[in-house]
């Protein structure tokens, strides 16, 4: 059991100071030891975010450089467990240089039950952890085990450190390409939120925070007038844009965009539709061209998966070519973790609506929450497209002897009338709402309300699985 | 000085040339057009400077990674 203690109220000058981190992520006055500061390396707290409670620990770099002994880790098992009997928020703070040597299998054996806490309570409450220092070792472990990981400019997170990367591959690295905000905002997706301050990052865990434990009810008085979102795209059909300010549109305005800067060809994104938070997924045809691809299609499926553990109703933004073709992305497991995203939303009980702006091919459109696979409800803007290809790459294949057999002169007039034809029958938005895998041509500047008419109609629901960092 | 580089994320033809070396750009402002999967596909640069090098000319078939160009800061 945890018991409240009373906090001193002068902040320490030590920028490490885990008291202090917490009083700067928690709402002033709100902060309570969960137990007396101690030498454990570990400090956590009750308090509460923009009035949400939440429980918070910090790891302590003023001991030890804030390595994890058996004692610190107790603590840690006992906030997690907490949050998750009390079913609010954890948000752990990191500056730790592993487990303890010196304790040497008990800190290992400590260390992993913090991560047996963290998989328990995965799912069932919002976890975030907030890096902002070196978290090696075991303790890289922690924040990747969370739905959540904010970096700040000095957080360092990897397996092994530099010094032992040398000696065993000869690899000369610093701890910041090896495991810094850009190596890991950028290549291999374990930070979602990189910030360039320690304040943004605490900030940035509180926007978090708010969005998953005070999530809100759609209130359509909130849509305000509605405006034409199709001008936020190109008029040239075939040229790529960026999808970022539509998704502020669709939104009440920017949400928190996860994962900016890894697979930026989908958008994922929280924010509020209408005062209720949502998440929204988004091809982003500036980059690859909106095609899915074996990174994109494993972030979008971890971030549908974690919206439907919290309840978080979708909302799918789709405008894709299909899946990048490679011989890359076969070897990459385009196909096994193409599979993720699939299962993620045929999986999904929340509510998820779909709107096709422009086009949705092949195996992708599938893939971005299509009707088959249990959407709420599919939209689609007038004039989209939604195909197995397009249209003139459908008839060049379909009709490639009687595309032979007429004169080279010929030939160009042919393939835009069968590819006209085809379109017809095959492929338009008219043919789409008549097999029933889209349900309403919607207006753009209709877009948000409808969106809110059909979410808010669909019954509440919410995954009963863990939040498997996939 | 900071440069940053620009590489073609995939296997695309260069279908505009937008800037010369020497040029001023903005944040955003996209330096070439690529044709790739019957898209054009504006590659813009993420910070404010000036285009140093430009390696590509239009009609050129690049394979991902290339590099396309580098801005340097101002």
């Amino acid at each position: 059991m945890t018991t409240l203690h009373a906090v001193p109220t002068l902040p320490s000058p030590d920028p490490r100071d885990p008291e202090d981190r917490l009083l700067r992520l928690l709402d002033e006055g709100s902060l309570g030891l969960l137990a007396p500061r101690d030498t454990s390396g570990v400090l956590a707290a009750r308090g509460t975010v923009a009035g949400s409670p939440v429980i918070a620990f910090c790891t302590d770099a003023t001991v030890m450089g804030g390595a994890m002994g058996a004692d610190g880790c107790r603590h840690v098992v006992d906030a997690i467990d907490t949050a998750l009997r009390e079913r609010v928020p954890v948000v752990g703070v990191w500056h730790s240089g592993g487990a303890r040597l010196a304790e040497g299998v008990t800190a290992l054996h400590a260390v992993g039950e913090v991560f047996a806490a963290m998989v328990r309570a995965s799912g069932r409450v919002p976890q975030v952890s907030v890096v902002l220092g070196p978290a090696a070792g075991g303790a890289a472990y922690g924040p990747a085990l969370t739905d959540l990981v904010v970096m700040g400019p000095a957080g360092r997170v990897f397996v092994t450190g530099p010094d032992v990367v040398r000696s065993v591959t000869g690899e000369d690295v610093d701890m910041e390409s090896l495991g810094g905000p850009d190596t890991h905002g950028r290549r291999s997706g374990v930070v979602h939120v990189v910030t360039d301050s320690e304040a943004a990052a605490l900030d940035t865990a509180r926007q978090a925070v708010g969005l998953l434990a005070a999530q809100g009810s759609f209130g359509p008085a909130a849509l305000g007038p509605g405006t034409d979102l199709r001008a936020l795209l190109p008029e040239r059909a075939n040229r790529a844009y960026d999808v970022r300010p539509l998704v502020a549109a669709v939104l009440d305005g920017p949400g928190l965009e996860l994962h900016p800067r890894w697979a930026p060809n989908v958008v994922t994104t929280l924010g509020r539709l209408a005062g209720r938070t949502v998440g929204v997924v988004a091809n982003n045809p500036l980059r690859l061209g909106g095609c899915l691809d074996s990174a994109s299609a494993e972030k979008a499926a971890r971030f549908v998966r974690m919206c439907d553990a919290f309840g978080v109703p979708l909302v799918v933004l789709v405008d894709v070519p299909g899946y990048l073709p490679g011989v890359g992305q076969e070897w990459d497991g385009v196909v096994r973790r193409g599979a993720k995203l699939l299962h993620a939303f045929a999986e999904a009980v929340v509510p998820r609506v779909t709107l096709v702006t422009r086009k949705a091919y092949g195996g992708a459109y599938i893939a971005m929450n299509a009707r088959s696979l249990g959407a709420t409800a599919v939209f689609a803007w007038p004039g989209a497209e939604v195909a197995v290809m397009g249209a003139k790459a459908a008839v060049g294949i379909l009709h490639r002897k009687k595309l032979a057999a007429v004169p080279p002169g010929e030939r160009e007039a042919l393939h835009a009338r069968l590819a006209e034809e085809h379109e017809r029958i095959a492929g338009g938005v008219d043919r789409a709402l008549s097999i029933g895998v889209v349900d309403e041509v919607v207006e753009p500047s209709r877009t948000r309300r409808r969106l809110v008419e059909a979410l808010a109609a669909a019954p509440a629901g919410r995954g009963a699985h863990g939040n498997i960092p996939l | 000085m900071r440069v940053e580089e620009i590489h073609a994320e995939m296997v695309s033809s260069v279908w505009k040339v937008l800037v010369a070396p020497g040029a001023e750009v903005g944040a955003g402002d996209t330096l070439v057009i690529l044709e790739s999967m019957k898209m054009e596909i504006p590659v813009l640069t993420e910070r404010a400077g000036v285009v140093q090098e430009l390696h590509v000319v239009e009609g050129e078939v690049l394979q991902e990674g290339d590099l396309i160009a580098t801005v340097a800061d101002a």
